[in-house]
């Protein structure tokens, strides 16, 4: 049996030469009890299958205990060897084993060229069934895509927490030397120093000081970009975007004259005059260059009144702006500012906003996104710009002459600001006395007493008589004024 | 004194305490990131709950992370000035029980949804 199987593996391995096996085949007179006819539908088929389809696999089951795999092509050369190996062996056993062989063999080819032309197909084992990793791809991509993002968030969110601290502790001293209140949260009973940066966010920090001269106090922001957000980090690596800090100074009434200036990039500029209030009310020029000044040309100057230019830019301040000019991105001194302009819902009047004086400044961290905590030190000198600025609002008095078209000016926009707002007070009157009158009306008609009836009527005539009145006496008024 | 004339600034008795600044229009005003990512990541876990589609599930949890690194506010017990749907971790909660939901009902890999 063993010799049989060996036969069979080396039979498979010289698979390719059939046609000069054919021959020895036919030669052979050892068997007599094939026909000729048998064989000449083999030699069809053979020679079909051969050019066809050499790699068909049939699987045929010779013995209970062996099953061979044989090319359709070499079924007559196997047989063939058979036949040589089992004659060997004896005569006796081989003619059964024949037989038996035969008769299946007989069937298969037939059945097998009648399916010639169906081709066997291996059917995919499903992706569930398998039990692979593999098949679950997706899954892992997206359990690696949201550890990417848990890695970056803690990297990110580390980094901004060491920026922030190294800008403190350069900062630190000359806040101390220059504020009784270094840090605070509003949370303390007691007005302590914290010492430390509020962390609202991720990403940006706080600083409150206070206890100064001229100043209420100053609000430092630290606004660093969002590297906890992957996100955020992908859409940077598009369009660079720079850390800022952006720092507020409340001053006191007393300590700031009335004028609207600004100074810093075209872009930041023209951003700043559509969004803010005061500028656009006060400052309705496009921005101009400093060049007369010795600014660069990186740098506009916005301003009420070019008095308060000639004031604010002295040496000092040119000096400041010339050299830092890269990482300033606006200063803005103001005494009406109130924030950004709040889009008013129709027919709702409002008092002017309230306004404080203030300074505001914002400057760009060097590295524009890839800093480090070093680069912090390079924004100490522009901390000192802003004391000096502190100082010197204090100073900068306008002449008599600025102060009466400032004053002018404000005056303007109250008014104009009234009018607006008068309009729809106006409206706003008129619709609630048309509401009061119907109701009025209502009543009398619901009412079913003819005495109240009447008496409500009477009422309500003398209440309209004595508004047309007024009325006629607040058009004269109004037609003497003109 | 030496240092008479660079006199020290600080004025102790002038210190005014900082009041967090007034939160009605701020969270209009900032990014509205976190509000939409938690929405759109409520709706995704919704849809993947319903509709039994695994990809659903597992955008909705990308979505509540963007949203939780975008949020606002560090803690959000101190300030309940954000609209109460900007609950800190709702959004999390449910888009995770959205992938574990597809999954424990139907164990096969999940199919690109092109």
């Amino acid at each position: 049996m063993k010799a049989f199987h060996t036969f069979c593996v080396v039979l498979l391995v010289f698979g390719s030469v059939s046609e000069a096996k054919f021959d020895d085949f036919e030669d052979e007179e050892d068997i007599v009890e094939y026909d000729d006819n048998d064989f000449a539908e083999f030699e069809d088929v053979m020679e079909d299958s051969v050019t066809e389809s050499p790699q068909r696999v049939i699987i045929t089951e010779d013995d209970e205990d062996e099953t061979t795999v044989e090319l359709e092509g070499q079924d007559e050369n196997q047989e063939g060897d058979f036949e040589d190996a089992d004659t060997q062996e004896g005569d006796t056993e081989s003619e059964p084993y024949d037989d038996e062989e035969f008769e299946g063999y007989e069937d298969k080819p037939d059945t097998s060229s009648s399916k010639n032309k169906d081709p066997i197909t291996i059917v995919d084992v499903p992706a569930h069934l398998q039990n692979s990793w593999e098949s679950y791809y997706l899954e892992i991509l997206m359990v690696t895509g949201l550890l990417a993002y848990i890695m970056n968030y803690i990297i990110g969110k580390n980094k901004n927490s060491r920026l922030a601290q190294a800008w403190f502790n350069t900062h630190r001293e000359l806040l101390e030397s220059n504020f009784t209140l270094v840090g605070d949260d509003g949370t303390n009973k007691e007005a302590t120093s914290t010492g430390k940066l509020n962390q609202e966010n991720e990403h940006i920090y706080n600083l409150w000081c206070s206890g100064r001269v001229c100043c209420e106090g100053m609000l430092i922001q630290l606004r660093f970009l969002k590297r906890q957000d992957l996100l955020n980090v992908l859409a940077r690596m598009m369009r660079p975007v720079s850390d800022q800090v952006q720092i507020k100074v409340t001053m006191n009434d007393e300590d700031m004259d009335t004028y609207v200036f600004a100074v810093g990039t075209r872009k930041a500029l023209v951003r700043l005059q559509k969004e803010m209030q005061d500028l656009s009310e006060f400052c309705s020029d496009k921005p101009k260059s400093g060049a007369k000044y010795g600014l660069p040309d990186s740098l506009a100057i916005l301003s009420e009144m070019g008095e308060v230019t000639d004031g604010m830019m002295d040496t000092k301040m040119v000096h400041f702006l010339t050299h830092y000019a890269d990482k300033i991105e606006s200063v803005h001194f103001s005494d009406q500012f109130s924030g950004p302009k709040i889009m008013q819902e129709e027919g709702q009047p409002l008092k002017l906003p309230d306004t404080k004086r203030t300074l505001l400044f914002t400057f760009n961290v060097p590295g524009s996104g890839n800093t480090y905590p070093k680069d912090m030190e390079a924004l100490l000198p522009l901390m000192n710009m802003v004391i000096y600025s502190i100082d010197k609002a204090k100073k900068f008095r306008l002449n008599r002459e600025g102060k009466q078209k400032a004053d002018k000016n404000r005056a303007r926009v109250e008014e104009n600001f009234l009018k607006l707002t008068h309009v729809q007070r106006q409206e706003a009157a008129q619709s609630r006395r048309e509401e009061k009158k119907r109701a009025e009306k209502e009543r009398i008609m619901n009412e079913e007493d003819p005495e109240k009836q009447r008496r409500l009527e009477a009422a309500l005539r003398r209440e309209q008589k004595k508004l047309e009145k007024k009325q006629m006496k607040m058009k004269q008024i109004k037609v003497k004024a003109m | 004194m030496s240092t008479n004339n660079m006199s020290d600034p600080r004025r102790p008795n002038k210190v005014l305490r900082y009041k967090p600044p007034p939160s009605e229009c701020n969270p209009a005003l900032d990014d509205p990131t976190p509000d939409y990512m938690n929405l759109l990541g409520m709706i995704f876990s919704m849809c993947g709950l319903m509709l039994k589609l695994k990809w659903c599930a597992w955008v909705a949890v990308y979505c509540s992370f963007i949203s939780f690194a975008n949020s606002r506010s560090s803690e959000d017990t101190k300030q309940m000035m954000s609209s109460f749907i900007l609950t800190p971790l709702s959004c999390l909660r449910l888009s995770i029980s959205a992938v574990v939901m597809s999954y424990l009902q139907n164990p096969q890999p999940m199919t690109p949804p092109w």
